[in-house]
C-alpha cells in the first residue's frame, strides 16, 4: 500500500519520468492524491456500465499502481462481438483523484471512444484505462487535455491487441502544470494496424508529456506515429516514443515522427525516440525535428496585409492540423481544429 | 505616387551595401521598368520597399502618395496598397489558397477601416477572376502554391494582385519561368490593372515582358542606383547592347 508520501512518486531520477518531474509538481499540490474519482460515461445504445473490483493489472506503470492503491472500484464496459455504432462512448468529469476504467472490445467489435480531460479543480488527477481488443476488433480513440494551468494530470492507457485489430488514436493537449498522456500498447497478435497521433500546443508555464511504448510481439504489424508540438512562452514539451520489436515480429512496418515548433527562446522541447529491434526483416524508422517558423514565409503573408501574429497563427495551425486528418469524424475534427485556433 | 529619394540600404547586418543613393519617381498612371544585370540590387530594392526584415535603410526615404513608408511594418505597407509580385512565390503547405486569400483581403480591408467582405461576394469575385486567368477551381482549394508549376505560381500572384487591387504594384521578375502563352496571360492581367490612379514598377532582366506591358519609362539599375533612364525604345536598345556601358 502506497501512502501519501511524496518521495514515493517518480522524479527526474527515474528514467521514464526524467523530463516530467511528477514528485516536484506534487510538492505544490496535494488535492486529489488520495481520492477516488467517479467519471461520467455517455454510453452508445447497446453498451452498459458495470462496477467491478479494482484488480491488479499485468502491465504496470505508476498510473495503474496509484489506481490500484486508491480505487475500490473500477468501471467496466463490455463491447459485444461485432458491435458497431455511430455513437461514441464519451468519458468526462475526470476532475480529481484516481479512476480505473476497463474496456473489453470483443471479437469484431468497433468502439469510438472520446475522453475529455477538462479540469477546473487544480488538483491531481490520474486516469488509468485498460483496453483489451480481441480478434478483428477496432478502437478509435480521441483524447482531449484542456486543464487549468495548476492541474497535475496523468492519463494512461494500457492497451492489449489480439490479431487483425485496428487502432486509431488522436490526442490533443494544451498542457498544465504537468500533463502526461501515456500509451502502453502491446500487440500480442499479428496484423495490428495502428495510428498513434498527437499534438500539443503549450503556452505560459505549461508542460505536456506524450509518452508511448509499443511492444510488438507478432509479425505483420503496421504502426504509424505522428506527434507534433508547438511551444510558446516558457512552456515545456516532452515526447518519448518507443517501438520494441520482439524477435518473432517479422515484417513489422513502423514509423515514428515527432516534429516541434518553438515559438519562443525560453520554451523547451525534450524528445526521446527509441527503437529496439530484435527481428531481422522489418522496416522501422524514426524522425525528429525541431524548428521555428520560416521568416520568408511569414514575410510573404505579411506582404499580403496579414499581421504578423495572424500569420504566425495561420502557419502554426497548418503545422499541427495534419495530425488530425486521420480522424473519421468530421465534426470531431472541426471541434479539435476550433480548439486549436482558440489557443493560437 | 511612389517617390524614392536618395535611398541607401544594407543587408546582412550592414556588411553589404546594395542600394546606393537611389532616386526614382513613378507617378500615378505610369508603368516603369527597372532593368539591370544580375546582382545590381533589383530584388533588394523590392524587399527594401516592402519592408522585408534583414534589409536596413541607412539613409533616404520612400514615399507612397506623399507618406513615408519606412516606419511601417510589411503588413502596414501592404495595407497602404503596395503589392509585391514575388520572383519566387512561397509554397505554404496546410494553408488552402482560398483561406489565405480571404484572410489577406479582409486584413487589408480591416486596416483601411472597411467591413470584411462576406463569403458570397468573395466567392463571386474570386471565381470571375480565376476564370479570366484560366485558374482551375481545384487549384484554389489546394494549399497555396504547393505542387504548382512555375507558370501557375506566377498566375497565382497576378490573381492575388487582381483580388487585392493595390495602389502600387511591384513586379519582381514576373516573366522568369513563363512560356509565351503564360506570359501573355500574365501581361493581360497586368494591363487590366493599368489605371490613372495606380503606379506599376516592373523589375526584369529581359525586354520580353515589355513587349506585352509597354512601359512609360525604362531605368537601368547598376551598382545599387539608377544609371540611365529612357522610354520604351530604350529597353530594346539595352536588349541589343547589354548593360556593360552602365557598369
Amino acid at each position: 500500500m502506497l501512502t501519501h508520501d511524496i518521495n514515493l512518486f517518480p522524479s527526474r531520477r527515474d528514467e521514464k519520468w526524467k523530463y516530467s518531474d511528477l514528485r516536484s509538481s506534487l510538492r505544490h499540490l496535494s488535492d486529489g492524491i488520495e481520492d477516488e474519482n467517479k467519471p461520467n460515461f455517455l454510453l452508445p445504445d447497446g453498451l452498459t456500465l458495470e462496477e467491478v473490483d479494482c484488480e491488479f493489472s499485468s502491465v504496470k506503470n505508476i498510473s495503474s499502481a496509484l489506481a490500484e492503491n486508491y480505487c475500490n472500484k473500477a468501471w467496466k464496459i463490455n463491447v459485444p462481438e461485432s458491435f458497431k455504432s455511430d455513437q461514441s462512448l464519451i468519458i468526462s468529469n475526470l476532475n480529481s483523484g484516481h479512476s480505473r476504467i476497463i474496456i473489453n472490445i470483443n471479437t469484431g467489435g468497433c468502439l469510438s471512444l472520446v475522453e475529455y480531460y477538462e479540469s477546473q479543480s487544480n488538483s491531481f488527477i490520474n486516469t488509468n484505462i485498460i483496453i483489451n481488443i480481441m480478434d478483428k476488433g477496432e478502437l478509435d480513440r480521441v483524447i482531449f487535455h484542456d486543464d487549468t494551468q495548476e492541474t497535475v494530470r496523468i492519463s494512461s492507457a494500457i492497451i492489449n491487441s489480439e490479431s487483425n485489430t485496428k487502432i486509431t488514436q488522436n490526442a490533443i493537449s494544451f498542457g498544465s502544470a504537468l500533463s502526461r498522456i501515456e500509451t502502453l500498447l502491446t500487440a500480442s497478435g499479428e496484423n495490428l494496424n495502428a495510428t498513434i497521433n498527437g499534438a500539443y500546443l503549450l503556452s505560459e508555464n505549461r508542460h505536456c508529456d506524450m509518452t508511448s511504448n509499443i511492444e510488438l510481439l507478432k509479425p505483420n504489424c503496421h504502426i504509424r506515429q505522428l506527434v507534433k508540438g508547438v511551444v510558446k512562452d516558457k512552456s515545456n514539451g516532452v515526447f518519448q516514443g518507443k517501438f520494441h520489436v520482439h524477435r518473432p515480429a517479422q515484417h513489422t512496418d513502423a514509423e515514428m515522427r515527432h516534429d516541434a515548433l518553438m515559438l519562443s527562446d525560453r520554451s523547451k522541447i525534450r524528445s526521446k525516440p527509441e527503437l529496439e529491434i530484435y527481428a531481422d526483416d522489418v522496416a522501422c524508422a524514426h524522425g525528429n525535428t525541431i524548428g521555428q517558423l520560416d521568416e520568408d514565409v511569414l514575410f510573404y503573408l505579411r506582404q499580403r496585409s496579414i499581421p504578423r501574429a495572424e500569420a504566425e497563427a495561420m502557419l502554426t495551425e497548418a503545422f499541427v492540423s495534419d495530425v488530425f486528418y486521420s480522424l473519421k469524424d468530421d465534426q470531431l475534427q472541426e471541434n479539435i481544429l476550433t480548439k486549436i485556433r482558440g489557443r493560437l | 505616387m511612389l517617390k524614392i529619394n536618395n535611398l541607401s540600404a544594407n543587408v546582412d547586418n550592414g556588411n553589404k551595401q546594395i542600394i546606393n543613393n537611389l532616386s526614382l519617381a513613378v507617378p500615378a498612371g505610369e508603368v516603369h521598368a527597372i532593368m539591370g544585370p544580375n546582382g545590381a540590387g533589383k530584388s533588394t530594392l523590392s524587399y527594401v520597399l516592402t519592408g522585408k526584415p534583414g534589409y536596413e535603410v541607412t539613409s533616404g526615404d520612400v514615399l507612397l502618395s506623399g507618406e513615408s513608408l519606412l516606419d511601417f511594418s510589411p503588413e502596414e505597407r501592404a495595407a497602404k496598397g503596395i503589392f509585391l509580385s514575388f520572383q519566387y512565390p512561397i509554397e505554404i503547405p496546410g494553408v488552402p489558397t482560398m483561406t489565405f486569400l480571404k484572410t489577406a483581403l479582409n486584413a487589408q480591408r480591416r486596416a483601411n477601416g472597411l467591413d470584411e467582405m462576406g463569403a458570397p461576394e468573395f466567392l463571386k469575385k474570386s471565381r470571375a477572376l480565376a476564370t479570366e486567368l484560366k485558374i482551375k477551381p481545384e487549384m484554389l482549394k489546394r494549399p497555396l502554391n504547393v505542387g504548382f508549376s512555375g507558370g501557375e505560381k506566377k498566375r497565382m500572384e497576378i490573381f492575388q494582385m487582381m483580388m487585392l487591387e493595390p495602389n502600387f504594384i511591384l513586379m519582381d521578375e514576373t516573366d522568369s519561368g513563363l512560356d509565351v502563352d503564360a506570359l501573355r496571360l500574365v501581361a493581360e492581367g497586368v494591363n487590366k490593372l493599368r489605371d490613372p490612379k495606380r503606379g506599376i514598377l516592373i523589375i526584369t532582366h529581359y525586354q520580353r515582358l515589355l513587349d506585352y506591358i509597354v512601359p512609360d519609362k525604362v531605368h537601368v539599375l547598376s551598382a545599387g542606383r539608377i544609371a540611365a533612364s529612357g522610354d520604351a525604345e530604350f529597353a530594346k536598345k539595352l536588349e541589343v547592347e547589354g548593360y556593360d556601358a552602365y557598369a
